[in-house]
């Protein structure tokens, strides 16, 4: 039982390679060169989900982009610091180095030309146009359109450099690309269904590591692509490992049956247990989905702006971080992650404060009635709280919630739904009281939130987006539009304090914290840095090695 | 139940019932007794228990979380938000033990229903439902119950009925056969003849003549109802918090399994004591009304 | 003979066609669906997700669906999954050795104690043996599955370390002993139900053939003990339990779903819950059909079976 596999593996390996030392000598640029031949060694990440779906512009959760990072490459990636670098792309186009239009409207993309497919056919500008054809073509099941569906006249200039024509400006645009994984077009043009294809289970890329094998609820493999272009990858295998109990991942990550434990990781009250454990390290990795209590401004309840203010004073958000979270994210007022550029550090802290909140609601005429709930006009404040069933530290929130707000006359009713109904047209469409939920708000290193909150989209009302809570505000509108097709981040930065102040100002929903993860690995392994920009802790696997 | 209306051929079979017989014989049945004492103890326990207590269930004092068993005013401890769990187990033995109960009340209803349908009608009426019964029956009942669950708002009635949904066959079964072989007996051709309708038969004539079995498998459909929602609730398709059940006390318990074990050990107790009990009780019914198991 | 077989067919393809209807009937007419998945993902709307379910054939009138796909399922094309795009079939037979070596495994386990014990509770009747027996049948079908699974894990896994926690073997061990260790926790809970069922229906068996007249026969012609027990009554109080083992596999395969869940175990149950978790239609009704045709299949084995077994039986 004490020996590891993992550990019988770096030592064969080990041996096998023997003279690992000797790069020491070598200049830097071999070294790099190197890097990939001297692939040693295996990681096992743990997952508790199971990432099924391999091509990367198919219908997927965030766990399958685990994979799809290490498989493939977009044109250029975002580093932690929200910057791009350049992978498929030699430079990231910008409107300094004539890149994009001073208008945004015409791009120029150069690419490398030493790229190869696993498969061993050249890189070249064809692939690039076939992805974001592929992403347009009205036939393929494509996860997301959005900013694709604008790109016009795409010219192939010459194998590695290509242009197109934007239908307006849209500045999300580089952050939807870094996130779009080119696939190879002479594996897939020719697909008779471009929904049905070998690719979904041997799929095939540029990225640091190619597909081995997956064994259908239990683990995927990944070998090493010893000729990728760029930095790594330092080990030979990769592993993710499908554990689909929490507990059973975090103990097999206490016994080392896994190196890495990725998502969801280790759950907030397993902290100060975890950081005891020998040889392991504890990440707390920044996440940029923000928890909030959202309202549905549908409900005439909730269209009073002092039963909104009200119920955010009566929001104990520290006892929710300090106590049910055990102070591992961190309380925050707007709906940017604090690690953004377009943050707006100048929002004021909200409040607790129950008495308070009573006498505002005293003030707005809402006044106790005979079962001690507050009424006005015949209608009692009431209302039910949903989330997805089944999440628990959640649900300790709500029923704390709960109490405070029952303290001060407020009906809170807690109903929790199974995922499938909760985030069917219980969600979209707008059918719910409130929800306590957790949001990416941004595209990628982009502040564009127009899905969330621009009046247009309002599921419910016939618009295309996510604005389930109807949140409609001409201002922010205007704001949101204007945002949408600046390049200059120092000016677009103050449109998006502004948009910032104007939603903390009318609450559409009250943002507890910004989400952070417990993550963790065993000590000897380098180059785990989670990325706030991404949804995945695997991103950068070609950085990854044992020391 | 009333048994008057039985006609004389049936009287002889009849005076095993009411006479004392299988009553000294459940009486002897000492595993049965302990069983109605534990069952009786328990719901006591669950009906007067949180008025002993000197916390609510929902109180929380998250500065008392994870007290173990004993600690100052908590009996058997807190959980995760410093709420007391003697409080919490008990008010969750109510919603357990109502689910259990009111599930076989449901089953056991839906089951006779069919199953007496089903034997009285034979032919196509009987075939077309007793195929229906085998076919729910093909499905193992986790299954069945959480395509149900997966889909459905997951509080305490909409779980009753889930399980009752997916545990009426076997009594279907058991009633349906026990009628086909009453079906042509004396007693019954008698009523008809004398102008009685069909459903006066089933439910007077018929009917009181298969309550032994159907009373044995009420007893052990509610054991295994509650069974059942401990499973559905570990699974996360269960009855939902902030109402407790034993079956989502473990859901919750099972993180804290190495840290507060006593939050998985308490309930798991309550329900495998719960459980215990009526399979006692269902065992011992069945040796006293020897009612034999159906095999078929 | 072969008229038993032609009447048992047609019955169980009646039994699959119900199954298929109420299957299909409660996954579709639900609400929620199986895109909701998508809609917390990043610059998702419902315009977007109706889109995509149009594509999916998704909003297609249901009797159409169900005749899509049941036309389909007849040429043993089960469909694809809705996450990977792989054929229902190969995901399922995918899955389907590890249930099975957990099945067998505790099957075999299970009969071999169950017997044991309702024998030695059959002839020390009444004794204390054979009470505690009974009491001990009637605690262990009473336990849930799961928290039993929860506290072996804790004691043997988490205090003792001796045997690991879940999963079916080590990526890259893969030994015989391997598979045997992380056998050994998952096979003993989903046997302990199986084992009290086992021996209760196996004492009670052999009290039945016991009063029979052929044993009271044997033992006027002065047959040992021994061999009364071992040739006439043993195998004469098996055959039900043949029956029994057919009867009971929809609990067993309700157990090994639950096992399967404590012990992330990588069989057909884990996929079913899984499947139900990301409302991939295809798969769970490819599940439910498949744990429908194994139970009936099982069945049919079963009776064949006992009809071999026993020369009283004729098929009719």
């Amino acid at each position: 039982m004490t020996i590891r596999n993992t550990n019988r593996m770096n030592r064969r390996t080990l041996l096998r390679t023997g003279a690992a030392g000797m790069t020491l000598l070598m200049s830097n640029a071999a070294v790099g060169r190197l890097a990939a031949q001297e692939a040693s060694g295996q990681v096992v990440i743990g997952f508790s989900q199971e990432p099924t779906v391999m091509h990367p512009h198919m219908p997927h959760i965030e766990v399958d982009e685990g994979i799809h990072f290490n498989l493939f490459d977009p044109l250029f990636i975002v580093d932690t610091e929200g910057n791009f670098q350049p992978s498929l792309a030699r430079e990231v186009p910008t409107v300094e180095n004539g890149g994009i239009s001073e208008d945004g409207l015409n791009w120029r993309v150069k690419l490398r030309d030493d790229v190869t497919w696993h498969d061993g056919e050249p890189f070249t500008a064809e692939d690039v146009k076939f992805t974001i054809e592929l992403n347009q073509n009205p036939d393929f099941n494509a996860m997301r359109r959005n900013g694709h569906e604008l790109v016009r006249n795409i010219r192939i200039v010459n194998d590695h450099e290509l242009t197109w024509e934007m239908a307006e400006p849209f500045a999300p645009y580089p952050a939807i690309l870094s996130w779009t994984f080119i696939v190879p077009a002479h594996a897939l043009a020719d697909a008779e269904n471009p929904n049905q294809t070998d690719f979904r289970s041997n799929p095939i890329g540029t990225g640091p590591f190619s597909f081995g094998e997956r064994v259908a609820g239990n683990y995927i493999l990944l070998n090493a692509n010893k000729d990728y272009f760029g930095e790594g990858p330092h080990l030979e295998q990769a592993i993710f490992r499908y554990i689909p109990d929490m507990t059973v991942l975090y103990t097999q990550f206490r016994t080392g049956d896994i190196d890495v434990i990725g998502l969801q990781g280790i759950q907030p009250d397993r902290y100060e247990q975890a950081q005891q454990i020998p040889d392991r390290e504890i990440v707390i990795a920044p996440s940029s989905a923000v928890e909030s209590i959202t309202f549905n401004m549908g409900n005439p309840l909730f269209q009073d702006p002092e039963v909104r203010r009200a119920l955010s004073l009566a929001l104990d958000r520290e006892t929710i971080v300090e106590a049910l979270y055990y102070g591992i994210p961190e309380k925050t007022e707007s709906f940017l992650p604090r690690e953004s550029y377009y943050y707006n550090e100048k929002l004021p802290e909200a409040e607790f404060d129950p008495e308070k909140a009573a006498q505002v609601l005293d003030e707005a005429g809402w006044l106790p009635g005979a079962d001690g709930v507050r009424e006005k006009d015949g209608v009692r404040l009431a209302f039910k709280n949903s989330t997805t069933a089944g999440n628990n530290v959640r649900e300790q929130a709500q029923q704390l919630i709960q109490e405070t707000y029952a303290s001060i006359g407020v009906e809170m009713e807690i109903s929790n739904l199974p995922p499938a109904v909760m985030w069917g047209e219980y969600w979209m469409m707008s059918q719910f009281d409130s929800v306590m939920v957790g949001i990416t708000f941004t595209t990628g290193p982009d502040p564009d939130v127009s899905n969330y909150l621009h009046s247009s989209s309002i599921s419910a009302q016939g618009g295309a987006g996510q604005n389930t809570w109807q949140y409609e505000n001409e201002r922010v509108d205007e704001l949101l539009e204007q945002g949408g097709r600046m390049f200059v981040p120092e000016k677009r930065k103050e449109v998006y304090d502004e948009i910032q102040r104007l939603v903390h100002e009318d609450m559409p929903f009250l943002p507890m914290f910004q989400y952070a993860n417990l993550r963790g690995h065993k000590t000897g392994l380098e180059g785990f840095d989670p990325n706030v920009n991404v949804r995945i802790e695997t991103w950068n696997l070609n950085e990854w090695r044992w020391a | 139940m009333s048994m008057n209306t039985a006609p004389p051929a049936m009287a002889a079979k009849e005076r095993r019932w009411i006479t004392s017989r299988p009553v000294r014989r459940f009486v002897r049945h000492r595993l049965a007794i302990a069983g109605l004492v534990m069952i009786s103890a328990i719901a006591l326990l669950c009906v007067v228990g949180p008025w002993m207590l000197p916390h609510g269930m929902l109180d929380i004092h998250i500065r008392d979380r994870f007290s173990p068993p004993g600690s100052e005013t908590y009996l058997l401890g807190t959980d995760a938000m410093g709420r007391d769990l003697a409080a919490r187990l008990f008010m969750a033995g109510r919603v357990s033990l109502m689910v259990g109960i009111a599930a076989m009340v449901l089953s056991t209803f839906l089951g006779a229903v069919i199953g007496l349908v089903a034997g009285y009608f034979g032919k196509v009426i009987g075939t077309v439902l007793m195929r229906f019964t085998d076919a729910v029956l093909c499905f193992p009942q986790i299954f069945l119950l959480l395509v149900l669950a997966a889909f459905l708002e997951p509080n305490a009635l909409m779980i009753t009925i889930i399980i009752a949904l997916t545990s009426w066959m076997e009594i279907a079964r058991i009633v349906s056969a026990e009628i086909r072989s009453l079906r042509e007996r004396d007693f019954v051709t008698a009523a008809r003849v004398s102008g009685a309708s069909h459903t006066w038969i089933m439910f007077r004539e018929l009917l009181p003549n298969t309550i032994g079995p159907i009373i044995v498998a009420a007893t052990l459909t509610v054991a295994r109802a509650i069974l059942i929602e401990a499973y559905v609730s570990f699974l996360g398709y269960g009855i939902q918090p902030p109402l407790p059940s034993w079956g989502n006390m473990l859901n919750n318990a099972q993180q804290f399994l190495d840290t507060a074990p006593w939050l998985a050990i308490v309930p798991g107790v309550a329900i495998t004591l719960a459980v215990t009990s009526f399979n006692f009780i269902g065992d011992g019914l069945r040796d006293a009304l020897d009612a034999r198991s159906d095999l078929q | 003979m072969l008229r038993f077989l032609t009447y048992r067919l047609a019955h169980s393809l009646l039994l699959l066609f119900l199954v298929s209807v109420i299957g299909f009937m409660i996954l579709h007419l639900a609400p929620g669906g199986p895109l909701s998945q998508f809609a917390l993902s990043p610059g998702m709307s419902q315009a977007e997700l109706e889109k995509i379910a149009e594509r999916m054939g998704l909003n297609r009138p249901l009797p159409v669906q169900y005749l899509d796909w049941a036309a389909r399922f007849v040429t043993a094309d089960w469909g694809e999954s809705f996450r990977d795009g792989r054929a229902v079939l190969d995901i399922i037979f995918g899955h389907l050795f590890a249930t099975l070596l957990l099945i067998l495994t505790s099957t075999i386990l299970s009969v071999g104690l169950g017997t044991l014990v309702g024998v030695l509770g059959a002839m020390r009747r009444y004794s204390a043996y054979d009470y505690l027996a009974t009491v001990g049948a009637m605690v262990a079908l009473s336990i849930p599955t799961f928290w039993f699974g929860l506290v072996a894990i804790y004691v043997f896994s988490l205090r003792l370390g001796w045997l690991p926690s879940g999963n079916m073997y080590t990526i890259g061990d893969e030994s015989f002993l391997d598979y045997a260790e992380h056998l050994i926790m998952p096979s003993v809970v989903l046997a302990l139900v199986q084992v009290a069922i086992w021996s209760r229906y196996m004492r009670s068996s052999i009290l039945d053939v016991v009063g029979q007249d052929f044993v009271r026969t044997a033992r006027a012609k002065g047959l040992t003990r021994r061999r009364v027990l071992y040739v006439h009554i043993l195998r004469n109080a098996l055959i039900p339990m043949i029956t029994l083992t057919g009867i009971q596999l929809p609990t067993l395969l309700s157990g090994a779903l639950v096992t399967e869940t404590v012990f992330t175990w990588p069989g057909i149950g884990r996929l079913f819950l899984d499947s139900l978790g990301y409302n991939d239609y295809p798969v769970v009704m490819g599940v439910l059909m498949f744990t429908a045709m194994f139970v009936l299949l099982g069945n049919l084995i079963a009776d064949l079976l006992v009809a071999g077994v026993d020369p009283r039986v004729r098929l009719e």
